[in-house]
Order: structure tokens, then C-alpha cells, then sequence
């Protein structure tokens, strides 16, 4: 029994220290320098997953909370300035939400998400262009150029270009592979 | 006092779940208006009211569907929106923010102004009855 | 060699060696994320492993032969300093309480670099770090890093104390997880 509290203890301390750490880590989380530091460290192929929370109720709940890697921060900041009339919706935000939803998507825009993906959404938009639609940029045109119109608009199950995840079903995690993509009503077809 | 009680009267005895203090509170405010007990059934009419907006005929169920019970649509995105009735998610109804930021957003597509008091009243009554 | 026994069996042997060769390859490919979680996969399979082997294996591969009660701990640090510890066939007292240190630390960096990967959308961890939000998914990558550089202190010391450990006792340790063979008295 005495053995055992050896064990208790060592893995008592080690599991506590970790712990200290995590909230160390948690508390400091809102903290922009670290974000960056963590960013910094990798590139990612497609996105980095949403995690935003006001992002992901406010946006989210008509629309896939698009990675903020998809626009530049020109188009975020033109996008945000317009909510009363948001694609024909109304999407006014309380002030301070709207800002930090704002902060939020201009620290991560196309400039700054370090995703290959968002370096050739970015590449494929003119300087002096500044789209509020994903779907108009050159490089989302060029990708889905071979998809015919009754798969998406003309399909009930689809409706809109706007519904990333009802074909990439691993969108909202940020994953945009063409192995993920399934479109309803047409799942034998490959892309 | 009255008034609280006849909306508490009337909110038991519709077939839905128990209201969210947060829906009494909303509809005795409301009511300072001059109608007292707002009616599910004005709320279901409301709901399913047919607005034009250019070619494009809007109504609630336009995105919620007429069941609320269901899962919803959203008209242009296509996202899934979860069912609005207290008896299938019973975290609607609860955020006093929630239902006030909706009625403005939703209010404003589809009738193309914001709602009256009365108007929310009515729509609360219904949506808590389903 | 006359009195030398069989000490370290044939999985502890491969384990231990395994372990070390699938740590470093987790440690120097950080920035390699295929390679990386391949390696840490393999670390926590081999602990995991261990773990099993340490109450079914031969007799000094189970924990009830090497885990010292915090007495015998104490007792066997007092006489290191003296400089006059006295030799075990197994593990030493201190080399038993490492060797559980090493098996916790190994496990919590692995989880805890599971969950990182959760964050980032992958692996089995994904929904439950997705549930967390985004600062629990930059909290616990800290606190994979913390274990994988206790890890790396915790090897520290192991090593430091085989060298004590063969030096003091005029026997070679490292020689010993090699062969399985170490001196009988």
C-alpha cells in the first residue's frame, strides 16, 4: 500500500504542476502576444477551426462562420461596416460584440491567418478590389468552375455556394479537401 | 398584479412547455401598452403572414418552417437553423438578449420594419405554445 | 561474468530503447506535424504498454518489484549522500520512483499533445476541444510543452543517475539494458 502512495505522489504532483500550467495558460489566453506566438509557429494547408465564440453565435447562425482567412482585412472591415443591410438581412450587432467580432476577424484575415489556402484566396484578388463575397473572388471561381449550377443553386439540398459545409463536411473545421467533398443528391459523383 | 397573473394563466394552460421567467418579464412589458393577454393564435397568424418584397413573398416560416417543432433553413444560405419551439430545445426562449436581437434582425426581413410590442407579445405566445 | 543474472527481460529491453528513439523523434520534429504525431502516438502506445507489462511481466519489470514506499525513497537518498548506497539487483529505490516519474510525465505530454491536436481540429480529441473554445486549445499546447521539457529534465536525471549508479557500483547500467545481464549481489 505504501507503494502506492509513491505512485499517488509523483503523478499527484506532475498531474497537479500540469494543471497549474493550464489555467496559467487559460488566464492568459485573451492575451493577443501569445495568439500570435502560437499563429506564428505553423502554417496550415486550409484553416485554422473557428473557435471564436461571439463569431460563431453571432455569424454562425445564418451562415457558416467562414474562416476569416477566406477575405483580407479590407473586406472584413467593408463587410462589418454594412451589417444593417448584410446581403439583404438585417445583422445588426450590439457595439461592443460588433467590435470584438471585428477584432477578431482582422487578426485572423487572409494577411495574417499563415494558411496556404489563404495566401491563394489572396493572391487571387486584385489590390485594388475589395470583394464581400467569397464566392467572387478569382481563386473560389476557379475551384469550383466545374461544378455545374444544378448541383448547388439549382439543388434543394444545397441552395447556395453560401452553405460551405452541406458538401465540405469538414468545413467548419477549417478542412477544405476535395476528399471531404460530398454533394447531396449527387454522392457518387468525385471532385 | 392582475395582468401577471393572466398571462401566467394564460402561458399555463397552452399545450408547450413552462415559460422562462424571462418570457413573463418580456410580456408584462409589453402589455404596458394596453393589451393584456396576447393570443398564440394572433402570434400563428402573424407568423405565417405573407410579405412582398420585391418578387420575393417572405414570411417566418420562410427560414423556421410552419412546424417550429423542425428544423429551419436559412432562405438565402441554406443553413440549418434548430427548431424555435420551447418543446423541442429548451434553450429557446430563455435569453431576454436572444429574443430581443431576433425580433429586430428577423422583424426588419421579413415584415421590412421592426415589430410592434403587441406584435412580439403575440409572437412569443405562440412560439412559447408550440 | 560468473555471477551475473538475467535481470531485464526481452520487452523491457526493446521498450526502453523503442522509447528513447520514439521520444527523440517526437522532440526534434515539433515542426513536422505528420512525423510528430506519429512519434507521440508511438510513445504513448509504448508507455501504455509498459504499463501493462508492469503488473503482468517477469519479476523485475512489475511494479511491485521496483516502486519504493516513500520510506525506502528517503532512506536511499540519505545514503546516496553519504556516498555509500547500497546495490539492488532491480531498480534502486530512486531509479523505481524515476522510472514511475518518467511513465507519468511520458503519458501526461502525450494526452495533453492529443488534445493540442484536438484544437487544431484533428485526432480524437477534436470535439471535446472544440467544446473548450480557443483558449483551452493554446492553455493546453503550454502545458504540452511543460511536460515534454520536464520529460526531457526527467531523462536528465535518469541518465546522471546510471552514470552515479555504474560508477559507485563498478558495473555498466547501460550495457545492462542492452543485454538484460547485471551482477548478482
Amino acid at each position: 500500500m505504501k507503494k502506492l502512495l509513491t505512485v499517488f505522489l509523483i503523478t499527484g504532483t506532475l498531474a497537479s504542476a500540469g494543471g497549474a500550467v493550464f489555467y496559467a495558460g487559460a488566464a492568459a489566453g485573451e492575451d493577443d502576444k501569445r495568439m500570435n506566438r502560437r499563429d506564428a509557429r505553423t502554417i496550415v494547408r486550409d484553416f485554422r477551426p473557428v473557435m471564436n465564440a461571439e463569431y460563431q453565435n453571432e455569424c454562425g447562425a445564418c451562415h457558416m462562420a467562414y474562416p476569416p482567412g477566406l477575405l483580407p482585412a479590407r473586406s472584413w472591415e467593408r463587410i462589418m461596416g454594412g451589417l444593417a443591410d448584410h446581403f439583404g438581412d438585417n445583422a445588426e450587432l450590439a457595439p461592443e460584440t460588433e467590435a470584438a467580432i471585428k477584432a477578431y476577424l482582422l487578426a485572423n484575415a487572409a494577411e495574417r491567418a499563415d494558411s496556404r489556402r489563404a495566401a491563394k484566396f489572396l493572391a487571387s484578388i486584385a489590390a485594388n478590389q475589395t470583394p464581400i463575397r467569397i464566392t467572387e473572388t478569382r481563386y473560389f471561381v476557379r475551384k469550383h468552375d466545374e461544378i455545374p449550377e444544378r448541383m448547388v443553386t439549382g439543388n434543394p439540398q444545397v441552395k447556395s455556394f453560401a452553405n460551405c459545409v452541406t458538401c465540405h463536411r469538414n468545413a467548419e473545421k477549417g478542412v477544405f479537401d476535395d476528399d471531404d467533398v460530398r454533394i447531396p443528391g449527387y454522392e457518387r459523383a468525385h471532385f | 398584479m392582475k395582468k401577471i397573473l393572466l398571462i401566467t394563466a394564460a402561458l399555463a394552460s397552452a399545450p408547450g412547455f413552462a415559460a422562462h421567467p424571462v418570457v413573463e418579464e418580456l410580456m408584462t412589458e409589453y402589455g404596458a401598452g394596453g393589451t393584456a393577454v396576447f393570443s398564440a393564435e394572433q402570434g400563428r397568424a402573424l407568423w405565417n403572414q405573407e410579405n412582398r418584397n420585391g418578387d420575393e413573398v417572405r414570411t417566418c416560416a420562410s427560414c423556421h418552417t410552419a412546424d417550429l417543432r423542425k428544423e429551419g433553413r436559412h432562405a438565402s444560405t441554406g443553413r440549418a437553423i434548430g427548431p424555435l419551439a420551447p418543446s423541442a430545445d429548451q434553450e429557446r426562449l430563455t435569453q431576454r438578449a436572444e429574443i430581443e436581437k431576433w425580433f429586430g434582425r428577423n422583424c426588419k426581413w421579413t415584415f421590412g420594419r421592426t415589430c410592434t410590442p403587441e406584435e412580439k407579445g403575440h409572437f412569443l405566445a405562440f412560439i412559447q405554445s408550440q | 561474468m560468473t555471477n551475473e543474472v538475467k535481470v531485464w527481460d526481452l520487452f523491457v529491453r526493446v521498450f526502453h530503447w523503442s522509447l528513447v528513439g520514439a521520444f527523440a523523434v517526437a522532440w526534434f520534429s515539433e515542426d513536422v506535424e505528420r512525423l510528430h504525431v506519429l512519434a507521440g502516438y508511438t510513445v504513448a502506445g509504448l508507455v501504455v504498454s509498459r504499463i501493462v507489462w508492469g503488473f503482468t511481466g517477469s519479476r523485475h519489470a512489475r511494479f511491485s518489484d521496483f516502486v519504493p514506499t516513500p520510506g525506502e525513497f528517503i532512506d536511499y537518498m540519505k545514503a546516496m549522500l553519504r556516498g555509500r548506497p547500497p546495490h539492488y539487483t532491480g531498480h534502486n529505490p530512486a531509479g523505481g520512483a524515476m522510472i514511475i516519474a518518467l511513465l507519468a510525465s511520458l503519458l501526461f505530454t502525450a494526452l495533453s499533445g492529443i488534445a493540442t491536436y484536438g484544437s487544431e481540429g484533428k485526432g480524437p480529441l477534436t470535439d471535446l476541444m472544440f467544446s473548450l473554445g480557443d483558449g483551452a486549445g493554446a492553455a493546453i499546447e503550454d502545458v504540452h510543452e511543460f511536460f515534454a521539457n520536464l520529460t526531457v529534465l526527467l531523462v536528465a536525471l535518469h541518465v546522471a543517475g546510471v552514470i552515479a549508479g555504474s560508477v559507485l557500483h563498478r558495473e555498466n547500467l547501460i550495457r545492462a539494458m542492452f543485454t538484460g545481464r547485471k551482477r548478482n549481489h
